[in-house]
């Protein structure tokens, strides 16, 4: 039994544990991150492995509807997110499960730098205001650390917004390539971010600086420079922090701000295990991976997030993953990160897609290009990009 | 049979005709069954591939769409932009490299302290370009505290560091990354043109003196126009393909945001493409494919085997003046500018994970740590490993697949030789980006696709053409006496070749040594088809710039351990290596 991963390193090794548990042995190779070639090639050589891992649900409907995968049926108590369940399915047809989630909605802050976390967008704005002007006064640090050298950092920032202000039919819509990119709500999404990011002195060394910034150093430049006080992206940051962290202090965390309080958007990513055409035992060894218990040594490291909702909260040890395990059973619905639901080269990766279209408005808005002329360049281009992918590859 | 050096080329005077052909054939029923290991290979991994990109790029699922593919891929934004940054590294860069290396070659050359900064100049060359890449990032980072470039430009504009241009930056990426590779390239430049300067007859320079000739005449007419005419040229023509190489330069170099303003052809083809064939990106690739080999062969034609045999240097001259002062500093100067890099690497291999992520490494105090995290990881192991039985696999196979097919192609004479020059020389340049989707069906049809055996399989096909072209020079240059003698001694063609082959030393040593190292250094050919069983360590080393500032001390620490190797087979084989290389043509 053959499972290709996405996973390197640590998480790699947990999954390793997991499989180990398994009454079969399971050969467990990590593909990384370009896994989509390696099963192209792997398909055209007739050699798939049994299982696959995916990072995105929209290489699963890619493969399903070219008849590449089996049908799965999960485990009985297994329970995805509103919003997430669906994204496996072709045709009422369920062609995946999945096995990890990321929680993409937080900000991250350390309490002394910042005692009162903004609740709403307008209060996000007004802080990195003033802190902006005090860090061009040379009083202290920058508001903001942003990793814009990666597109994916951007596009979280995008998505966080477009959920809060578009409503979940368009987005559902983009995602599915229904709906069209100039609709006005995605120039108001674009508009919020130029507010904030063209606000001066935001980031540490300018928007320049912050286009050669990765998403490490963005947290190293919050948890072990001090150069700016608070940094937002995925639960999965807090690996970064314990490495770079100088101090005592644990950071905290607040929930991406809303336009309202009461309205915060929740944006999730995951991983799907899929089972290859012919192979039976990748059926059942992925509706074994749907099990709850299959997630246990992923708890006992800590650090990870499950996205099956039939895992008690109890089991989690850490105090901030079982906070995001409540809050993603408490949402009513959750939006799935849409730059991994795009199709094609759409999706983004270095220098590709809506990546670069994000640095590029990142780039603009920071450079003094007028909000409107920025919205209106960003939105032309998603236009495009959508239409050309829309064929898919 | 006498043999003298004419004005650097070589006259064989016992022989009428077409010289130095024709005397090494093994009888007609065998030259088939030796070629067909080459021919094979050739065609099914090169032929076959570039037809099936031909055939992509007008098509779509087999439909013929005529040039809308072309149309598309011109009209994508960028594209043009793309092109003339192509032009511009076939063209700047190697006019770059080739004045460089002639001032440092003539500068280093009769100076004592010279081997140093030959020696000094000669490593970058050995480093695989992933290695490379991550030095000149770690240089120009933008960041004061870690990138010396950064520091020592915000002190000389006295500017605070925002507001010095970027380096990395999207308006100076480009110079930035050509930066690092003439620092690559500029020390094989050098050593062509040593050894052809070598190769001049000393005579002839004292000729021109006794005549009171001035400096100027002497480069003139007793070295520019006797050889160093074609060694620039062969050196251009190098390095410009060599340029093709860059992807792996960018991709290392470069964050994603400034990605495209440094983009490239071979790179927009990878982005569009990847693994797989897709109808715009085989457009860009036929288009860049015909580009490639029309260059080459025009520069084929005009260096067409006029090089001198290299095993006979005909030393230094005695006598002769020492070199200015200015053109000693000058080669003082670029030795500390060229070691300036490898400190950075190494002073930053030596900071612990967290330190090199955070401080400068010229302020730190020295630990072994990242050195420590990167030897207990089993991935760096593994991957030293596999590439070290990779390479070696690949070298033997190809040094076997390349003497069978050059000793009947070394009695080829007049037109057919020049054929076989011609094809080889084209498949030489075949860039392997532009065929790496239909290489892949190929591979599928052998069940290598996304495995080990697949990449070596790629690897040895792409190897076969120079080491044949090398080869097949090398045995028809050989002298009849050692030709007649291996003919009698050895009773069948393989006691005939292995004989030969042993006149051929240096060739079989140059071949040898630029496959391990070419192979060892691979970043393009593990990424587009090794599969998950062991990543090559150019591969393992390039996946670990994605977090580069986060992980630069391991990555520098992997950096020093992969470059060991390449570097000392490649300093010690050194002479014969600018032997094969000339010798071979161009790559």
């Amino acid at each position: 039994m053959q499972v290709a991963v996405v996973w390197a390193g640590g998480e790699l090794a947990r999954f390793r544990e997991v499989v180990a548990d398994y009454p079969t042995p399971v050969q467990v190779i990590g593909v990384g991150n370009d896994i989509d070639a390696f099963l192209v090639a792997r398909q055209s050589a007739g050699t798939t492995p049994d299982v696959a891992i995916l990072p995105r649900p929209g290489l699963v409907v890619e493969y399903a509807r070219r008849g590449w995968l089996s049908e799965v049926t999960p485990a009985d108590n297994y329970t995805a997110p509103a919003g997430m369940a669906d994204l496996l399915t072709v045709d009422r047809r369920r062609y995946g499960v999945w096995t990890k989630a990321a929680y993409k909605s937080l900000f991250w802050h350390f309490p002394s730098m910042l005692d009162e976390p903004p609740r709403t967008w307008a209060a996000l704005v007004a802080l990195t205001r003033q802190l902006g002007a005090r860090h061009r006064a040379g009083a202290g640090p920058a508001p903001l650390a942003i990793g814009a050298a990666d597109g994916w950092v951007l596009t979280d920032w995008f998505e966080n917004v477009l959920a809060d202000v578009a409503g979940a039919d368009l987005y559902e819509g983009l995602a599915s390539g229904q709906a069209d990119w100039r609709d006005p709500p995605v120039g108001y999404a674009l508009d919020r971010l130029a507010e904030l990011w063209s606000v001066q002195g935001a980031f540490p060394g300018g928007g320049r600086r912050a286009l050669l910034t990765q998403f490490e150093e963005s947290i190293i430049q919050v948890v072990h420079h001090r150069d700016a006080v608070m940094v937002f992206e995925a639960d999965f940051v807090d690996a970064v922090v314990a490495r770079f962290r100088r101090g005592s202090e644990p950071p905290s965390t607040f929930r991406f701000p809303g336009a309202r309080v009461a309205s915060q958007p929740l944006i999730v990513g995951g991983d799907a295990a899929v089972a290859f055409a012919g192979s039976t035992g990748g059926v059942e060894l992925v509706r074994w991976l749907s099990e709850a218990a299959a997630f246990r040594p992923w708890l006992d490291a800590g650090g990870y997030l499950s996205p099956n909702l039939a895992v008690p909260l109890s089991n989690y040890r850490d105090p901030l993953r079982r906070q995001l395990a409540d809050e993603l059973r408490a949402a009513e619905k959750v939006q799935f990160d849409l730059s991994d639901r795009l199709p094609g080269t759409f999706t983004g990766t270095d220098g590709v897609g809506i990546w670069r279209i994000m640095q590029d408005f990142f780039m603009d808005v920071t450079d003094g290009v007028t909000a409107r002329e920025a919205v209106r360049r960003a939105t032309g281009q998603l236009a495009e990009e959508a239409r050309t992918a829309g064929g898919g590859r | 049979m006498s043999r003298a050096p004419l004005l650097g080329e070589l006259a064989v005077l016992d022989d009428v005709g077409p010289p130095r052909r024709g005397r090494a054939y093994p009888a007609a029923g065998i030259t088939w069954a030796l070629l067909t290991p080459a021919v094979l290979l050739l065609g099914g991994l090169l032929a076959w591939p570039v037809l099936r990109t031909a055939q992509a790029s007008v098509t779509t699922d087999g439909r013929w769409v005529g040039a809308e593919h072309y149309r598309a891929a011109f009209s994508a934004p960028g594209t043009g932009a793309v092109v003339g940054r192509t032009l511009l590294w076939a063209l700047l860069v190697p006019t770059v490299v080739t004045v460089l290396g002639y001032l440092l070659a003539a500068a280093s050359r009769r100076s004592q302290e010279g081997w140093l900064v030959r020696f000094i100049l000669v490593v970058p060359t050995a480093l695989p370009l992933v290695v490379t890449g991550v030095t000149f990032r770690l240089l120009y980072d933008p960041d004061p505290q870690r990138g010396l470039a950064t520091l020592l430009l915000a002190r000389l504009t006295g500017r605070p560091p925002e507001q010095v241009p970027q380096l990395l930056g999207p308006d100076l990426v480009t110079v930035a990354v050509m930066s690092a590779f003439v620092w690559a390239w500029v020390g094989l430049a050098m050593l062509v043109f040593r050894a052809a300067l070598d190769a001049v007859p000393t005579g002839l320079v004292d000729a021109v003196r006794a005549f009171g000739g001035t400096r100027r005449d002497v480069l003139w007419d007793a070295q520019w126009r006797p050889l160093l005419l074609r060694t620039v040229a062969v050196v251009f023509a190098l390095v410009a393909v060599g340029t093709s190489r860059t992807f792996d330069l960018i991709l290392v170099m470069t964050p994603g945001s400034v990605r495209d303003e440094a983009s490239v052809l071979s790179l927009r083809i990878w982005q569009t493409s990847g693994a797989t064939t897709t109808g715009e990106g085989a457009a860009l690739g036929v288009i860049w494919l015909v580009a490639v080999t029309a260059g080459m062969l025009v520069v084929a034609l005009f260096v067409r085997q006029a090089w001198p045999p290299p095993q006979q240097p005909a030393g230094t001259a005695v006598g002769a003046p020492p070199p200015r002062r200015a053109v000693r500093l000058l080669a003082a100067g670029a030795a500390v500018a060229w070691l300036l890099p490898l400190g950075v690497l190494a002073a930053t291999s030596l900071q612990n994970p967290v330190r090199a992520a955070t401080g400068s490494w010229w302020s730190g105090s020295p630990s072994l740590d990242s050195y420590e995290v990167v030897l207990t990881s089993a991935e760096l192991w593994r991957s030293l490993g596999f590439t070290i039985v990779l390479a070696t696999l690949v070298t033997a196979a190809v040094l076997g697949v390349a003497l069978l097919a050059a000793y009947p192609l070394a009695w080829l004479t007049g037109p057919a030789a020049q054929a076989t020059g011609l094809v080889l020389m084209a498949a030489v340049v075949v860039p392997v980006q532009v065929i790496a989707g239909p290489l892949n069906e190929v591979l599928g049809l052998a069940l290598s696709s996304g495995t080990a055996r697949g990449a070596a399989l790629v690897h040895i096909a792409l190897g076969v053409p120079f080491a044949v072209l090398v080869l097949r020079n090398s045995f028809a240059d050989l002298p009849a006496e050692q030709v007649r003698g291996a003919r009698f001694g050895g009773r069948h063609w393989w006691g005939t070749l292995r004989r030969l082959a042993r006149h051929n030393r240096t060739a079989v040593v140059a071949v040898a040594v630029l496959e391990f190292v070419q192979v060892w250094n691979d970043l393009v050919v593990g990424l587009l088809f090794s599969g998950p069983d062991a990543a090559p360590l150019g591969l393992f080393l390039a996946g670990q710039t994605r977090g580069f500032v986060a992980g630069s001390g391991t990555l520098a620490a992997g950096c020093v351990l992969a470059s060991i190797l390449p570097v000392l087979v490649f300093v010690l084989a050194r002479r014969q290596v600018v032997a094969g290389l000339v010798a071979g043509g161009v790559r």
